[in-house]
């Protein structure tokens, strides 16, 4: 028993440092690789600050590819989080933010804040909150029959939900025509490109703490996920854990989208294979989930600069087209 | 003589000073970031002297751009920017409404000419903080085009070519006027910039101002910017000609076309005026509109070039 504890801090340690270490990697290409055509040992120069310094390339690397990483960095672990929080509450292996229709409601919600002229940091952040809260509590009041826990009818509920977020969000823009909605498109399938140091230092700010928050709770998760009455007699206040577990993870699903839309499958396609790798206990899994889920964004967001031949795509369009089959097929495993 | 003397002294330390403070002067006057001006959203931009490395954030910047001659300080341009063909040679920087801050920032712009209908206000407000000057134009109809053709000139030195690309305008918009002055009918246009669903130009919009001035009636005119229309609205309205402007060429047309002639008692249909134009010489603000006047005389009122022939 005397031993359980230090192995935990040692596996915890190797984890989170060897994913550490894929970060720092995934941030090293998104530092290198972009639309303008730099080679690496231009950057690998910046970086080390050797040999002659190009100014240009100095401010590509750090005013506009830095502070995109740094975004992708943050999203990919949020929305990594967001995944296994709810896989671990719902006790269902496919919930995610994108999925259960979360980051559509708050996408409805800064859509709104946007139309009424609010700043983005907090009037969109806050509409966006409010539009997140609203999905989880139509969530949780279908739930609340216990059917809709079974997998399929929480998916279902997930895809009705998903497609009602989606016309909303179509009326309004259809109503108003505003030129502030020109992006939309690229918005609504998640585009890292807009963000500076200082929304990055924002968003940094809402997002640490929930992190912190998350692996606080990460051991009751653990025993959330073998039964209600196993938690309780393990003196875990349900209840409580629940909610501020549900509403944290709203919070930055949300935070997130109003930042860069919406980004999805990326907290289903992580968590996934970090339970594939390290295990099942959460309290290594938080961790892996924001170190891991940011580098996998990272990596998502650098295929979307530099695979098409002119300008950029969504990074949404990356994790889609990886999330979605690895979504079918998990489906199909569970089914069996 | 210690009077005298510190006196000179006094004297000689002055000229220095002087000396000093002129060429001081001169070095702070003449950096190549000399001209505060103030652009068309009424923001102060301080932009170089001699602009040299333009980037254009708009197809129609890049058009006025080569029509003032000065397409040699072009180092970038929007995706479908193909006006005139030489454009589509130029380094793309993604388009206009999701711009590639990275690509601009690597072309070394030292003015990039941005437009207030499209181009986020954020990569506008990002570029300035990385030190890249934006001057933003929004021409809203032919006396801002011209306005803004001045301004342009005025920007990169070349206000001779400005004034007279202007003047040009000018001469052929009074043409227009007064030929269409005398006429007394006024035919019912409806201008269709969307196949499916319908769409039409409102009031404010380019469009608009180009059929009045070419004598006709705008039926779609109202506040919606491009409103939309079913076909039982578009048929009650009872159009006298019909012009359709699509970015899909000849295939759709012929199918829009079939899809109108469906009802004989049009006016449009029965005389035939059912045209398909090019979109880019009505949509876009550049001095390609006048030609697009131009080209709505013709179609509205071909009754006077009968005559003139």
């Amino acid at each position: 028993m005397n031993t359980e504890k230090p192995l935990l801090i040692k596996r915890l340690w190797v984890v989170s440092f060897s994913l550490l270490l894929v970060l720092l990697a995934a941030m090293f290409l998104g530092l290198s690789l972009g639309s303008s055509h730099s080679g690496i040992k231009a950057v690998f120069q910046n970086l080390l600050g050797i040999g002659p310094q190009d100014p240009m390339l100095d401010t590509i690397i750090w005013k506009i590819r830095f502070p995109r990483i740094l975004l992708a960095t943050l999203v990919g672990g949020t929305l990594s989080l967001g995944g296994l929080v709810f896989q671990a509450i719902l006790k269902n292996p496919l919930a995610e933010p994108y999925i259960l229709g979360i980051s559509g409601g708050s996408a409805i919600g800064a859509i709104i804040g946007i139309l009424m002229g609010l700043l983005r940091f907090p009037g969109v952040s806050l509409m966006a909150f409010s539009g997140s809260i609203g999905t989880l509590l139509l969530i949780l009041v279908m739930s609340s029959g216990h059917t809709i826990l079974k997998k399929d009818a929480l998916l279902l509920s997930g895809v009705m939900v998903n497609a009602f977020c989606g016309a909303v969000i179509m009326f309004l823009v259809s109503l108003t025509q505003d030129a502030r909605l020109h992006n939309i498109i690229f918005w609504l399938m998640g585009d890292l490109s807009m963000v500076d140091m200082p929304q990055v230092g924002i968003l940094a700010a809402m997002l640490l703490p929930c992190f912190f928050l998350v692996f606080w709770f990460s051991n009751s998760m653990n025993l959330l996920l073998m039964g209600k009455e196993m938690a309780q007699t393990m003196g875990i206040n349900v209840k409580a854990v629940t909610v501020t577990l549900l509403v944290a993870t709203s919070f930055m699903v949300s935070t997130t989208v109003s930042y860069c839309g919406l980004v999805g499958f990326v907290g289903l396609v992580v968590p996934h294979l970090l339970r594939l790798l390290f295990g099942p206990d959460h309290r290594v899994l938080v961790p892996a989930c924001v170190l891991g889920g940011g580098a996998y964004l990272v990596f998502c967001d650098v295929l979307a600069r530099t695979l098409p031949d002119q300008g950029e795509m969504p990074a949404g369009v990356i994790t889609a087209m990886i999330g979605a089959p690895l979504f079918i097929y998990l489906l199909k495993k569970t089914r069996r | 003589m210690a009077f005298r003397i510190s006196h000179m002294l006094n004297y000689r330390f002055m000229v220095i000073f002087l000396l000093a403070a002129i060429s001081l002067g001169v070095f702070v006057v003449t950096p190549s970031f000399a001209r505060t001006v103030t652009d068309q959203l009424e923001r102060t931009v301080t932009v170089p002297d001699e602009p040299r490395r333009i980037v254009s954030l708009a197809p129609n910047i890049t058009e006025i751009i080569f029509a003032l001659g000065q397409e040699h300080r072009l180092m970038g341009a929007t995706r479908y920017s193909d006006f005139p063909p030489e454009a589509n040679k130029l380094p793309k920087v993604g388009s206009y409404v999701h711009l590639d801050l990275e690509k601009i920032v690597a072309l070394k712009p030292d003015l990039c000419i941005a437009i207030k209908d499209g181009n986020p206000i954020a990569v506008a407000k990002r570029l300035e903080s990385l030190k890249i000057p934006v001057y933003a134009v929004n021409p809203k109809n032919l006396e801002t085009i011209m306005q803004t053709v001045l301004e342009i000139g005025g920007l990169i030195n070349a206000e001779k070519e400005a004034d007279l690309l202007v003047q040009n305008m000018d001469l052929r918009i009074q043409k227009v006027k007064s030929l269409v002055s005398n006429v007394a009918h006024r035919p019912r246009v409806f201008f269709q910039i969307g196949v499916s669903p319908i769409v039409s130009v409102g009031t404010h919009t380019f469009i608009h101002g180009l059929i009045v001035l070419a004598g006709g009636t705008n039926l779609a005119e109202g506040s919606i910017g491009y409103p939309r229309f079913s076909r039982e609205q578009v048929l009650a309205l009872s159009p006298e000609v019909i012009i359709i402007t699509s970015m899909a060429r000849e295939a759709v047309f012929e199918q829009v076309k079939a899809e109108w002639n469906k009802w004989p008692d049009l006016p449009a249909v029965r005389n035939q005026r059912i045209f398909l134009e090019d979109s880019n010489f009505f949509d876009r603000p550049t001095p390609r509109l006048v030609d697009g006047l131009e080209l709505l005389v013709r179609l509205i009122h071909p009754e006077l070039f009968k005559e003139a022939e």
